[in-house]
């Protein structure tokens, strides 16, 4: 894990110094940071040593929560806690949907394979993820919040005007289209995944010889099958939810929704360098804890698997 | 005798092409393909404008409303989104064709080694392969474009834009050739081969590398999909090349507008969605037809 | 007095497949007395394991039973509900299984393969049932039986994770045990431990098995009678002594030959080509392609299975003609 980490790092920084050293890159993007905010970083950044030792201080400030100062002059880790968390509650929300509902729809279409039923299904599925998920995001927003004005385009919370009623109500107000959206597309890939593999657990001799001791259906489909097929699926859920971590700039972007997505999006093309850097970081780390949650749920799951 | 023998070729590729024949949606998704690689081929000679053009500003017709003119309506800024949507397809293709050609050459250079080659070297390529798995990989493409785009080329180009998908995209394929090269190593026909004075590289070349040729075939074709889909999006956010025609680029300029020139959004969007699926049914397909279920 | 405990009759199993419909099984029959071993002897893919699926139906998609009888006990298995089979499977029929590496849960303990049937079956509670696991792998004659209760299957050699498959099938006591093909996979050492094993516990347990298996020197070995199975259909129905001296089938005389013996120094004789096409079979006798005293009329007519004496039958069209070879040896 650690020499992963330190790969990313060592990329992150290197393009960071893209330019020579930071600064300048951040010049060449045409925002004016103030002078004191220049100065800030100057310091922060250590110009006046050698590149490698330059690296250091920046490696040993990451790990100590020091991620400098972003160049509107807010300090990056101070705002990156309010970005993670509302990622965290569209990922994690949809993340809870999908697996809830993919895993049964699933089992069901591997069940009752070529019926009518399943090709829906899996039709369905593939066109989940045949299509960029933030369009998606734009067409619901077109029917739900320009045509019906059912529910509301863009933030996470309102201002001034409370959908529905109540802050509480409000904000699920917000997330229920943007959620809608990221479920629906990981609903397709696990439900395809789900049933592919229960599909291929079943022709197995293990089970033929469950229904030959007279276990019911039930049982042979859930505890011996399902328990079977369920590993490689939470493998790749995990990495999924990883590499989701990154904020799904597209949809975030689509619904103005403050997370991590959107702030990387604005901070790049503004090359906010130091928010850019912090950020990779940051997601990189939920990356790594969450392969690390991911490997230890599958080694849990499959007892021929050792973790090293 | 007597008895009907059935006659017809049994090798695995023509088993498989005769799998892949009968099943419908994945001639349905090599159709689509086919469609829109046509599409891309021809349809800069046969497209209403020419890319980018601003020309329906001055006939008045900006911002119009799907027509039988203007069958996909018409930008704000006066750019035709049929021709548009024509002229990205060629664009957005590429990117995906090139992408995958590229991530595929490094994926099975370093898988191949990593996996065929035990010490210090392959070591190394593994933990690179683990490094480029972890970073969020849309976010550094994002940030490469971008810090390219300022610093070294005015503008990107559709080429430097595939380079730094490939450059991020290529660990999958590396994994997965790394474990299918381990696995056939310790097979008998490689021993068989060793045994008659095939060298490393031969081996490598001449019996492990054919072997994997199925998968590959069926995550290149399902890469080339998802590249397109990265592309779009990259494009979406503004990252991507402003002055080439590609269907991200009108989905950019359509978000903006949204409220009143919603088919800006929808027409491309559906490209996206059709062709993306074209390459995902005829992958489905491949797979289906070179890893048969046995029924019997 | 010989109660008929299993009586197959005309039993079809097709399945269904992309390529075309495969008829596994084309109207075979058997019959199986209480308390005898009968081998059911077959080249691959000429329908034996069907036979056993079939009889405790549970014949994997896209396979399925269209028509026939099978009673077992009097009772026609057919007419059943799948609620009614259920309580059948284990308590009265069970299944060994060839393989054990994939007829065993991999990510189950031993013992959780084995409680799960008995708490099912047998209305144990949690201990009691896992004491009677613990016996169970004694009667199959595994060391330590302690230890191997909470291992994987994974972690046990072949021919233990066999002694497993074994227990399990024999959990409840059933009165027909099906052993399907359950050496095939082994060394010869094994093996023979393996079919010693199941001659006590049949002896023991005074269960009635129906041996299914390829090699014909099993047969001799644990079966008193024989059904020879080829592409679905039987070819011929004897006592194991009678079918090894004299034969009154080509395939069966065939069968006999494709076997090594120590004492008789000759070549192997090989039937040549290949089993045949299951969804478009031959016309006439079924081995007519392979049978070398082919006449006109195996290829225009189905022979049906005839009486040759008492306990002895074959579907032939030229048995009384023909002067086949037994073995003695």
């Amino acid at each position: 894990m650690i020499p992963v980490f330190l790969g990313v790092a060592i990329l992150t920084f290197g393009v960071g110094n893209a330019a020579g050293n930071p600064l300048d890159l951040i010049r060449a993007g045409l925002k004016n940071p103030s002078p004191a905010v220049l100065d800030a970083l100057r310091h922060y950044y250590h110009l006046d040593q050698p590149l490698w030792q330059r690296f250091l201080y920046w490696l040993w400030d990451l790990m100590h929560g020091n991620l400098g100062v972003s160049i509107s002059g807010r300090p990056v880790a101070s705002s990156i806690g309010a970005w993670t968390v509302t990622t965290l509650e569209l990922q994690i929300l949809s993340l809870i949907l999908s697996v809830a509902i993919g895993v049964p729809v699933g089992v069901y279409s591997s069940k009752h394979q070529y019926s009518k039923t399943d090709y829906a299904i899996t039709s369905a599925a593939i066109f989940g993820y045949s299509m960029p998920t933030f369009w998606l995001g734009i067409m619901l927003i077109i029917i739900f919040s320009f045509n019906l004005g059912w529910l509301p385009s863009s933030g996470a919370v309102s201002v001034s005007y409370m959908w529905w009623g109540t802050p509480l109500l409000d904000q699920i107000a917000h997330l229920i289209l943007p959620t809608l959206v990221l479920t629906y597309v990981s609903l397709a890939t696990i439900v395809r995944l789900v049933r592919a593999n229960m599909l291929e657990v079943m022709r197995q001799d293990y089970i033929l010889a469950a229904r030959a001791s007279g276990l019911s259906e039930r049982t042979v489909t859930y505890r011996y099958a399902l328990r079977n097929a369920i590993s490689p699926v939470v493998t790749i859920i995990g990495l999924g939810f990883g590499a989701a971590l990154g904020g799904a700039p597209g949809l975030e972007t689509t619904f103005s929704w403050p997370g991590l997505g959107y702030a990387f999006t604005q901070a790049a093309l503004t090359l906010d360098i130091p928010l850019v850097e912090g950020i990779t970081i940051v997601i990189t780390v939920m990356v790594l804890i969450a392969n690390l949650i991911t490997d230890m749920a599958y080694a849990f799951l499959d007892p021929r698997v050792t973790i090293d | 005798m007597s008895e009907k023998q059935p006659t017809r070729g049994a090798s695995t590729w023509s088993l498989a092409w005769r799998r892949f024949r009968r099943n419908k949606s994945a001639l349905i998704g090599s159709a689509i393909v086919v469609f829109f690689i046509a599409v891309g081929i021809l349809g800069p000679y046969v497209a209403p404008y020419p890319a980018r053009s601003y020309l329906s500003l001055y006939t008045g017709d900006a911002g119009t409303p799907p027509s039988f003119k203007h069958p996909f309506g018409v930008e704000d800024s006066g750019i035709d989104v049929f021709s548009e949507t024509i002229h990205g397809t060629r664009n957005d293709l590429y990117v995906g064709l090139a992408a995958t050609f590229v991530t595929m050459v490094i994926g099975i250079a370093v898988g191949a080694v990593a996996g065929y080659f035990k010490g210090v070297v392959s070591d190394i390529l593994l933990g690179v392969t683990q490094v480029f798995f972890v970073i969020p990989v849309l976010l550094l493409v994002l940030l490469f474009a971008r810090v390219f785009s300022v610093l070294v080329f005015k503008g990107l180009g559709l080429t430097l834009i595939v380079l730094i998908l490939s450059f991020f995209g290529w660990s999958q394929i590396a994994f997965i050739v790394r474990g299918e090269t381990l696995r056939l190593k310790e097979m008998e026909f490689i021993q068989a081969a060793r045994s008659l004075g095939a060298g490393s590289s031969r081996l490598l070349f001449r019996h492990i590398v054919p072997n994997i040729l199925s998968p590959l075939i069926v995550i290149g074709t399902l890469d080339i999909a998802g590249f397109i889909l990265t592309e779009v999006v990259v494009s979406f956010l503004g990252f991507g090349d402003a002055n080439t025609s590609t269907w991200g680029l009108l989905l950019n300029e359509g978000f903006s507008f949204v409220r009143t020139t919603w088919w800006v959004s929808l027409f491309p969007g559906l490209a996206v969605v059709v062709c993306v699926l074209g390459f995902n049914l005829m992958g489905d397909g491949l797979s289906d037809a070179l890893n048969p279920r046995l029924r019997e | 007095m010989t109660e008929r405990l299993l009586e197959i009759s005309s039993l079809r199993t097709y399945f269904f497949t992309e390529a075309g419909v495969v008829k596994a099984l084309d109207g075979m029959s058997l019959e199986v007395n209480k308390g005898q071993t009968v081998g059911l002897v077959g080249e691959s893919g000429s329908g034996k394991s069907v036979t056993a699926q079939s009889v405790l139906r549970i014949v994997p998609r896209p396979g399925r039973i269209v028509d026939g009888s099978v009673k077992f006990e009097g009772e026609e298995l057919l007419s059943k509900s799948e609620d009614d089979m259920r309580k059948l499977r284990g308590p009265k029929m069970a299944i060994v299984f060839q393989d054990p590496t994939t007829s065993l849960n991999p990510v189950y303990t031993v013992e959780k393969q084995l409680t799960d049937i008995l708490t099912l079956h047998r209305d144990l509670a949690k201990s009691e049932a896992s004491q009677r696991a613990l016996y169970l792998l004694e009667l199959v004659g595994i060391q330590e039986p302690e230890k191997r209760l909470k291992t994987y299957p994974h972690e046990l050699s072949g021919g233990m994770k066999q002694r497993v498959a074994i227990a399990r099938a024999l959990s409840c006591e059933p009165t027909l045990l099906f052993a399907d093909e359950p050496t095939t996979n082994m060394d010869v050492t094994i093996q023979a431990q393996v079919l010693e094993l199941l001659k006590k516990l049949q002896k023991d347990l005074k269960m009635t098995m129906v041996m299914i298996t390829h090699d014909m020197g099993i047969i001799a070995d644990m079966a008193e009678h024989v059904t020879v199975l080829y592409a679905g259909k039987v070819m011929e129905v004897a006592d194991t002594v009678t079918l090894f001296r004299s034969p009154k089938h080509p395939y069966t005389e065939a069968l006999l030959k494709a076997v090594p013996s120590v004492k008789q120094t000759r070549t192997l004789e090989v039937i040549p080509g290949n089993i045949p096409n299951l969804i478009e079979p031959p016309t006439g006798c079924v081995f007519h392609p392979r049978c070398k005293y082919v006449k006109d009329v195996c290829v225009k007519e189905e022979p049906l299975l005839e009486k040759v004496e008492d306990g002895h039958y074959a579907a032939c069209h030229l048995w009384r003609e023909l002067k086949l070879e037994g073995r003695t040896g």
